[in-house]
């Protein structure tokens, strides 16, 4: 049994009704069932206490669950927790990174926990130091690392390994917004060119965004909502687009009525905004028609519902504290 | 095994970088010999039929005691800060036994206290105390000492996996530290104790790594009284009861601070 992999051929992870209760009372992940295929960056997105920590605790075999079940690269997270081990690379919400050890000393011996041969861990830990752009500061200690050299460090060491899955728990964490979309274009490559499946957890939207091909909203222990990005937020319908100029107000709005595709049409104080099933692809019609409508445009904007507005339609809160 | 090792050679490699951790390693024990042992010893010599060696010789194992729990201590601090910076992480991680993490912890503590031990005997040997002429007795001492060291260590890891304060930590580490030391024979004969401190002793496995310290590295038979006759495999019995115990017990609370 030990030594059985089942085939999932392409669903690196699969939950079947996964929970987790701290101390009897606190049910931090409340029968989670998710199925994430292979080859792809899926992000877990939601508030701090959402459970996104507690569920990648139990997928990297840190913490047992509570009950249910869960498969990683094909290995069960309970009876061949070994297995999975060898399968992943993770990074945790803190830094976790030895102060006295130099950053090529801290990828050594992180490859040297898995076993790997010194030959080939010299040579990965110089490939990915070098990727990072770590080159230069390899041989000093982490402890004069800046935070982004320290969070590319752990990507590194999470790489090292050639994990199947990568585990990163909120990987911009603490970093200013140049330095994480920094990270994000790392995560982009390297996902890319090895063929791997990363579940990453995030509590900025624009992150999950930026990064996943899959996103599922979680709050309170549970997913409230998965798909694309884009699926996402064209389920929450109509785009906004808003318009203010002069000339014949009245004629246009009553022809942008009359169009099937056009939602609503409110104006206040000259500004006009018109509710349309997608406001790229009406643009252009808009534009043109307040040509010949003898309204002549001076600004206009197209406003997309976000992530933000899909959390706030399904919980009634916002994502972020405001 | 091989993981055991590696954290064994991180510890380790983590003290040479840290010159004032190794000089303070090595003249502490020097300290104790000359400023404690020397100290006791006038007082104890004072007393008849005690002659000045015997009572060096008698009291070594005693300050190597000391020493190792001392040690130990100092490895379960460096285990609680690695628990609360988050490094344990990575261990945990990492497809290694979970006993592997405390014992190369365990065992860099006990390969710091062997080189004290050195320190130890060779100031000793200045100061007077007789050394038993049996070379394999100088290595079972250093076995007695290693599991003494392991199961110390087992307990302070047990009690730095179970709080996540360091002052914490301290005062449960303190409370062990003293009866373990001073409820035994390691700085005063049996016979100079009453007979609740005795019985305490009796059950205390100090007394017996240091009495089975003394039957084979030292040559104190003499100074050790009658009280301490206790059997060599019983000693190391005791000992390595102590140790598996003591790891046992650090292997519970870790498991049960990850849950």
């Amino acid at each position: 049994m030990k030594e059985a992999r089942i085939d999932v051929s392409s669903t690196e992870i699969i939950t079947k009704d996964l929970s987790k209760t701290y101390d009897d009372t606190v049910r931090a992940v409340n029968n989670l069932s998710l199925k994430i295929p292979g080859n792809t960056i899926y992000a877990l997105l939601g508030p701090n206490g959402a459970g996104k920590t507690s569920t990648i605790s139990m997928l990297t075999t840190m913490t047992k669950p509570t009950s249910g079940s869960a498969m990683v690269a094909g290995y069960d997270i309970v009876q061949q927790a070994d297995r999975v081990r060898k399968q992943i690379g993770v990074t945790f919400q803190e830094i976790v990174l030895d102060p006295d050890l130099s950053g090529r000393e801290s990828l050594i011996f992180h490859a040297r926990l898995y076993g790997l041969e010194k030959t080939e861990r010299q040579k990965r830990a110089g490939e990915l130091l070098k990727l990072m752009e770590l080159e230069d500061a390899a041989d000093r200690k982490t402890k004069t690392y800046s935070g982004g050299m320290k969070r590319r460090l752990e990507l590194a060491r999470g790489l090292i390994t050639g994990p199947s899955v990568l585990f990163l728990d909120e990987p911009t964490q603490g970093l200013d917004p140049q330095n994480r979309t920094n990270i994000w274009d790392y995560i982009r490559d390297l996902k890319a060119s090895n063929n791997m499946t990363v579940l990453l957890t995030t509590h900025y939207m624009e992150e999950a965004e930026a990064l996943a091909d899959r996103v599922g909203i979680m709050d309170k222990g549970e997913i409230i909502i998965e798909g694309t990005p884009r699926e996402l937020v064209d389920q929450m319908g109509a785009d906004n687009i808003q318009i203010t100029g002069t000339g014949n107000k009245d004629s246009f709005e009553e022809r942008c009525k009359s169009l099937k595709y056009v939602q609503s049409v409110n104006s206040t104080n000259g500004l006009i905004q018109i509710g349309v099933d997608s406001g790229n692809r009406r643009l252009v019609e808009l534009i043109e028609l307040a040509n010949k409508s003898n309204y002549s445009i001076e600004d206009v904007s197209v406003s997309k519902p976000s992530l933000d507005d899909v959390f706030l339609k399904y919980t009634g809160r916002q994502l972020r504290d405001k | 095994m091989k993981s055991t090792i590696l954290l064994w050679q991180k510890q380790m490699k983590k003290a040479i970088v840290h010159p004032e951790e190794i000089v303070g390693m090595l003249i502490q024990p020097i300290l104790w010999v000359i400023l404690f042992g020397v100290g006791m010893r006038s007082m104890m010599s004072t007393s008849p039929g005690n002659s000045n060696e015997d009572y060096m010789t008698f009291v070594i194992p005693g300050i190597i005691a000391l020493t190792a729990v001392g040690a130990a201590i100092t490895g379960g601090s460096t285990w609680l800060n690695e628990r609360l910076n988050g490094i344990v992480k990575e261990y945990l991680a990492a497809p290694i036994p979970r006993i592997s993490i405390l014992m190369g912890n365990a065992t860099s503590s006990v390969s710091k206290v062997l080189i004290q031990v050195l320190v130890i005997l060779i100031v000793g040997l200045f100061m007077g105390a007789r050394l038993s002429d049996n070379p394999i007795g100088w290595l079972g001492g250093f076995l007695l000492i290693a599991g003494f060291g392991i199961g110390f260590s087992g307990f302070a890891l047990s009690v730095a996996s179970s709080t996540d304060s360091s002052e914490g930590y301290h005062m449960m580490i303190f409370l062990l530290q003293l009866p373990l030391l001073f409820l035994s024979n390691s700085l005063y004969p049996l016979e100079s104790l009453p007979t609740w401190m005795r019985i305490g002793a009796y059950l205390n496995p100090t007394t017996y790594v240091v009495t089975g310290f003394r039957q084979i590295t030292l040559d104190s038979v003499p100074s050790m009284g009658p009280m301490a006759n206790i059997p060599l495999w019983l000693c190391f019995t005791v000992t390595f009861g102590f140790a598996v115990l003591g790891m046992y017990l650090a292997l519970k609370a870790f498991k049960k601070s990850i849950k």
